[in-house]
């Protein structure tokens, strides 16, 4: 049995399954991150989509639904990005574009919000930290406290910070104030680690009062399925770190 | 080097495809695979994008019945003489390598 997800590939509705989708979201993915400095690169991708959708919908014929087959094949056809890497048809060399690339999202890839998750009065000095990338905040509260006691003016400071600085509320604002790249795999991660932070409490919670709930196993058990379900999280952020996955079977 | 030849060569190839009729997409990628200038279509839509981007391409789009609207290509005044330039010294090129190719011949 598989899931099947509705999906509109460059102007082709398609049924897709969801190993299939997957398969096809990765490819994408790379590719983009692969032409991302390029100019008119959203214009290449959405050709390049067209053309996926086109090659699928005529590979899967009249069938409904499309399978991992089709995509792969797809795939092949338009060429793995291993394939593609080579192929660098920009006037500069690839190096330079890319360093110059990378070095200039990291810093216009961080913003300035408040961490509610690591607060202690409004979450100003954690924020400012992961903003200027400090490992712990604990250095910019010294400062705070050290400067409201020597001229009493770091008070108020914290006070207008407070109130102008916009709170992380989502996902992607914590990507943005940590200065990583907002894409599917960063997310998936971050979902992932809160979870993960989400059933330790619950399993803290419960490990100390167990005798009081006969219904402990139960609540291990959906815990255990809710985690499960991410699962698939794991595989595709393994890459985050490491580069692109550029290797064929990557998408086969 | 290698990559530099393929890559003037491919953007001359398209340009001259383009300069006796208009063409959509896959079907430039089918004359260049029939001769084996391309072996993954992905390489060709940057090149296509960059053409357009320089101005010596430009598309329009055509409805299908079979799909969504599709990108048809032409060439621009531009593009013409910018292909007869290509030509040109492509023609310059060709004589140049043959002769030095052919003397070497004859010197062996």
């Amino acid at each position: 049995m598989n899931k099947t997800i509705n999906i509109n590939l460059g102007g082709y509705a398609l049924i897709i399954d969801e190993d299939a989708f997957e398969t096809a979201n990765r490819y994408l993915m790379t590719l983009s991150r692969h032409f991302g400095n390029d100019e008119g690169s959203s214009e290449i991708m959405q050709d390049i989509e067209t053309r996926m959708g086109e090659l699928i919908n005529r590979k899967k014929g009249t069938r409904i639904i499309v399978n991992k087959l089709d995509v792969v094949e797809a795939i092949s056809v338009l060429g793995t990005p291993e394939e593609l890497k080579d192929i660098d048809f920009s006037e500069s060399t690839t190096e330079s574009k890319r360093a110059g690339g990378s070095s200039f999202q990291i810093k216009t890839g961080k913003r300035l919000y408040r961490d509610k998750d690591d607060k202690i009065v409004g979450g100003v000095c954690s924020g400012l930290a992961a903003y200027f990338g400090i490992q712990d905040a604990i250095w910019v509260r010294i400062v705070f406290v050290v400067l409201a006691l020597v001229f009493g003016s770091s008070f108020i400071i914290y006070l207008v910070m407070w109130a102008i600085i916009p709170p992380a509320k989502t996902v992607s604002d914590r990507l943005e104030m940590m200065g990583e790249p907002t894409n599917v795999n960063n997310i998936a991660k971050m979902i992932k680690d809160e979870l993960d932070q989400m059933s330790d409490k619950i399993h803290d919670k419960f490990g100390k009062k167990g005798k009081h709930y006969k219904d402990q196993s139960k609540d291990d058990d959906s815990d255990q399925i809710l985690t499960s379900g991410w699962s698939w999280d794991c595989r595709s952020s393994r890459h985050k770190d490491t580069k692109a996955p550029f290797n064929k079977k990557d998408f086969v | 080097m290698k990559a530099q030849m393929r890559k003037g060569v491919l953007e001359m190839c398209i340009l001259s495809l383009l300069s006796s009729e208009e063409m959509y997409t896959s079907d430039i990628i089918d004359r260049l695979r029939e001769a084996r200038l391309v072996v993954v279509e992905g390489t060709l839509y940057p090149l296509l994008t960059r053409l357009k981007n320089a101005g010596l391409l430009e598309y329009y789009w055509q409805e299908s019945n079979s799909g969504p609207p599709r990108k048809y290509f032409k060439i621009t005044q531009d593009g013409d003489s910018f292909l007869k330039e290509l030509k040109d010294s492509w023609q310059e090129i060709n004589d140049a390598v043959s002769l030095t190719t052919q003397n070497k011949q004859v010197h062996e």
